[in-house]
């Protein structure tokens, strides 16, 4: 069962991978959101990996992830019958959001304007790869044009190598729950005035806030990072984010200062207890060590932080992710291990959270485990969703009980090719 | 009509560095009242990170808490004092919302939980946000958004390969729990407004974060399959990857462009000028099977040519394309430039300095960056007299009791 909050309220999800996410969130928490898709299905349907490596809709990944809990309406936007549906459709919702190229649902009457005329309680969120005045406004997209303009591509990967993206693209999900987050600071005031309003979602704009407090180094440091594979910080004042164990890689960071110094000492005594490390490290004051990544590093800053990395490289290796987990845990040490998905699934503190739900999918004979609820509530709950639909599986139900649409003119329209 | 969208809710705000900063900000950008509250006997840890101004550390300095902290007003009471909590408490009343983000034993050591609080204020909502949750073995957990990205998955799937390990920058994850514990506490508020029930919100930041993974998570429960780093390499598109272009100035520069099906390749051709009769790369399944080979023929066209010229040329044809910026680009880039997304806003000891803007626009609600982030302590007078009634002498006698401070 979907939490109860946000029941009652309709969405009509017009998105594709740059918006999915928004409508999940939307059902997540109890909204009914109806996925308006091309007799042939979604693009979304479509993007590899399969489970089991089945090219069909319903073994789509992307799908199966984020379109669970939406209901699916087919309409061919191309006929002037599939247009005619979704703005019936969308006279009888509260939200709407798209992220077709800019313009095109204005041009073929779908627009907020036209739509606002019938509907003006109407939310209407257009996500957009670059916005709606510039330049780019028109350009063509995939994620990774969006990873590379938001300034995080630049950052990720080694020096004399190119940057990279994340072996799954993440700009489309940054996306979709911004147009979420937006659509309901939007609902709020519309409570007293019963209006709506158009919103755009950059998604340029979304990738940058991932670079989390980088944007201001040319204008205060004069200075900006650039790719240092492992590490953190400039070339000159670098920290090993990331060290080998014996079976893959762990992440830490030595520093000092009130926050972290305990957990660089807890790290040093652990090491100590199994004859590594020299005697300055245990005597050095790492509470009041606090050359911060970019403050001058000292000859012996950068000389004692070498030593101490290639240390810790060296303990690392004699163990494996999950026991050197273990006893971050137990001492209370920042690291973290580089979690696969098998680490993930095998974690302890998820299960005790009974964070997996398993989501029923009779259209492939299976039952799929899926990650759990974004935020525990106690007054309405977010329980298990339901299976990402087939492709129009609720057109009937939509367009006959929404819209009231008699059996004989929803076959003519089939025929017809506009459902 | 609301000039905001959020006019006349009010936040408390007990939380710190990122996640709850983050969620925050969206409601004081927005219209709301939100009060921060910090003490100088443990500073938001952000207040001392940089960049600071000039360079040079300092307590109000940092644009990194800057940026997470715009539009709220700031008091400082040190909760570790039995009096500054009950002064916490008075303010309750006011407060639709609390937001907090500390490890989950410190509210309740300090009678600050939701079971106390809601006792003050029945249909109060409260947001309590921490790495991993108020419950379970490891709900103590200590750790921030870089290792967060690590133990969610993030850090496993960026790399060139099997072995690789080249880490996102940043704490990525607090850039994705935000909107989930925003999106979820204006959910929340609507109910309250229909239904008159407050609740309690526990989000831990990993289980948010792993929502932009689930693909990978549902594959591996299903098959066993586990994703892995796999450099640029793309099953849907090919070329797919960074390029690198002319240097500029002395800097290496580079273009990610990415291409599907067999029209957009024959644009990107004619766009650079050249041409193929390679057989791996004569339709889009070839393409894909020899991205390796693609991507250095690729990499040997573009790189006499400047990234810029090369994107307008690119998108001209209908191929996605846009140079890989770095810090200065994306403050020199058109198409921001042209969404209002940056903001100069006049701090009071950091004087102008850059703030990223929102990511959307709204139509008639729009919010914006409605001051510049508070300095420590910066509005106690005003909220402790106006909202509790403080005289000034009981005011500066709390602050020589180091109370407020």
């Amino acid at each position: 069962m979907p939490s109860r909050l946000l029941k009652g309220l309709r969405l009509l999800d017009l998105t594709d991978e740059k918006g999915a996410l928004c409508g999940k969130m939307f059902a997540d928490l109890g909204a009914e959101v109806i996925k308006v898709e091309p007799p042939d299905g979604c693009s979304t349907r479509r993007i590899p990996p399969y489970l089991e490596d089945i090219a069909d809709p319903d073994h789509c990944l992307y799908s199966i992830a984020y379109h669970a809990g939406k209901k699916s309406v087919t309409a061919n936007l191309a006929t002037d019958d599939g247009r005619a549906l979704v703005a019936d459709l969308a006279a009888q919702s509260d939200f709407l959001v798209e992220s077709h190229p800019l313009g095109y649902l204005d041009s073929i009457g779908l627009g907020y304007d036209t739509l606002a005329k019938r509907n003006p309680r109407l939310i209407y969120a257009s996500i957009t790869p670059f916005g709606d005045t510039g330049p780019g406004k028109d350009y063509a997209w995939a994620d990774i044009i969006s990873w590379a303009a938001g300034g995080q591509m630049y950052l990720m990967g080694e020096e004399g190598k190119p940057p990279l993206q994340m072996s799954l693209p993440q700009a489309g999900l940054h996306a979709g729950g911004e147009a979420a987050v937006a659509m309901m600071l939007a609902h709020y005031p519309r409570r007293i005035d019963g209006l709506g309003q158009r919103i755009v979602v950059n998604m340029q704009a979304c990738i940058v806030w991932t670079l989390m407090n980088e944007q201001a180094m040319p204008f205060l440091h004069g200075s900006y990072l650039t790719r240092t594979g492992g590490f953190v910080g400039s070339a000159d004042a670098r920290r090993k984010m990331v060290y080998q164990c014996k079976d893959g890689h762990i992440s830490t960071l030595i520093a000092g200062g009130m926050t972290f110094g305990n957990s660089t000492k807890a790290l040093i005594e652990w090491m100590r207890e199994n004859g590594l490390g020299s005697d300055w490290m245990r005597t050095k004051d790492w509470i009041s060590w606090v050359p911060g990544l970019f403050m001058d590093m000292t000859e012996q800053d950068h000389k004692e932080t070498e030593e101490l990395e290639a240390t810790i490289q060296r303990f690392m290796l004699t163990m494996t992710k999950r026991e050197i987990y273990a006893q971050g845990l137990k001492r209370r040490i920042f690291l973290a291990p580089v979690a696969t998905a098998a680490d993930i699934a095998a974690d302890e503190q998820l299960k005790a959270r009974d964070f997996w739900t398993a989501v029923p999918h009779d259209s492939i004979g299976r039952t799929l485990t899926f990650p759990g609820p974004f935020a525990k509530l106690t007054a309405t709950p977010i329980g298990s969703t339901t299976r990402a639909p087939r492709i129009g599986e609720h057109s009937d139900e939509i367009y006959r009980g929404l819209l009231g649409i008699a059996p004989e003119r929803l076959n003519k329209l089939r025929a017809a090719g506009s459902i | 009509m609301s000039r905001f969208a959020l006019e006349g809710v009010h936040v408390l705000d007990f939380a710190w560095v990122g996640v709850g900063p983050v969620t925050t900000k969206y409601f004081a950008d927005n219209g709301a009242d939100v009060i921060r509250v910090e003490s100088a006997a443990r500073p938001d840890v952000l207040r001392i990170g940089p960049p600071w101004k000039d360079a040079m550390p300092g307590i109000n300095r940092s644009q990194f808490f800057a940026s997470f902290n715009t539009s709220k007003k700031g008091i400082t009471l040190d909760l570790s004092k039995p009096k500054a909590r009950e002064i916490a408490k008075r303010m309750v009343p006011w407060a639709d919302i609390i937001v907090e983000s500390f490890t989950p034993k410190a509210m309740r050591n300090w009678g600050l939980d939701y079971e106390n609080l809601r006792e003050l204020r029945p249909d109060l909502i409260m947001l309590s946000t921490c790495m991993q949750g108020q419950t379970g073995p490891n709900a103590l957990y200590p750790g921030f958004g870089q290792l967060m990205s690590a133990l969610s998955g993030f850090y496993y799937i960026s790399g060139y390969g099997p072995g690789s390990c080249t880490p996102p920058y940043g704490a990525y994850t607090d850039f994705i729990a935000p909107r989930f514990s925003t999106f979820t506490l204006l959910a929340a508020l609507d109910y309250r407004r229909r239904t008159g029930q407050g609740q309690y919100i526990d989000m831990s930041q990993y289980e948010a974060a792993m929502q932009n993974l689930a693909p990978a998570l549902i594959d591996y429960f299903a098959t066993g399959r586990v994703l892995g780093p796999r450099g640029n390499a793309s099953a849907r598109y090919a070329p797919h990857g960074a390029y690198r272009c002319a240097d500029e100035d002395g800097n290496e520069r580079w273009i990610a462009i990415a291409v599907a099906g067999d029209e957009q390749w024959r644009a990107m051709l004619t766009a650079l000028a050249a041409d193929s009769t390679d057989r791996r790369f004569a339709n889009a399944p070839a393409r894909i099977e020899n991205a390796a080979a693609i991507d250095e023929f690729v990499g040997s066209l573009t790189r006499i040519h400047n990234a810029q010229e090369l994107t307008a040329k690119l998108q001209a044809a209908g191929v996605a394309a846009y140079p890989v910026e770095n810090c200065v680009d994306i403050h020199q880039d058109d198409n921001l430039e042209a969404f209002g997304f940056w903001h100069w806003l006049e701090h009071k000891e950091m004087g102008p300095s850059p703030y990223e803007g929102l990511e959307h626009r709204m139509s008639r609600t729009p919010g914006t960056l409605r001051s510049a982030a508070p300095i420590l302590g910066q509005d106690n007078d005003e909220v402790f007299r106006e909202m509790l009634s403080l005289s000034a002498d009981e005011i500066e006698q709390l602050k020589n009791e180091n109370v407020i401070f």
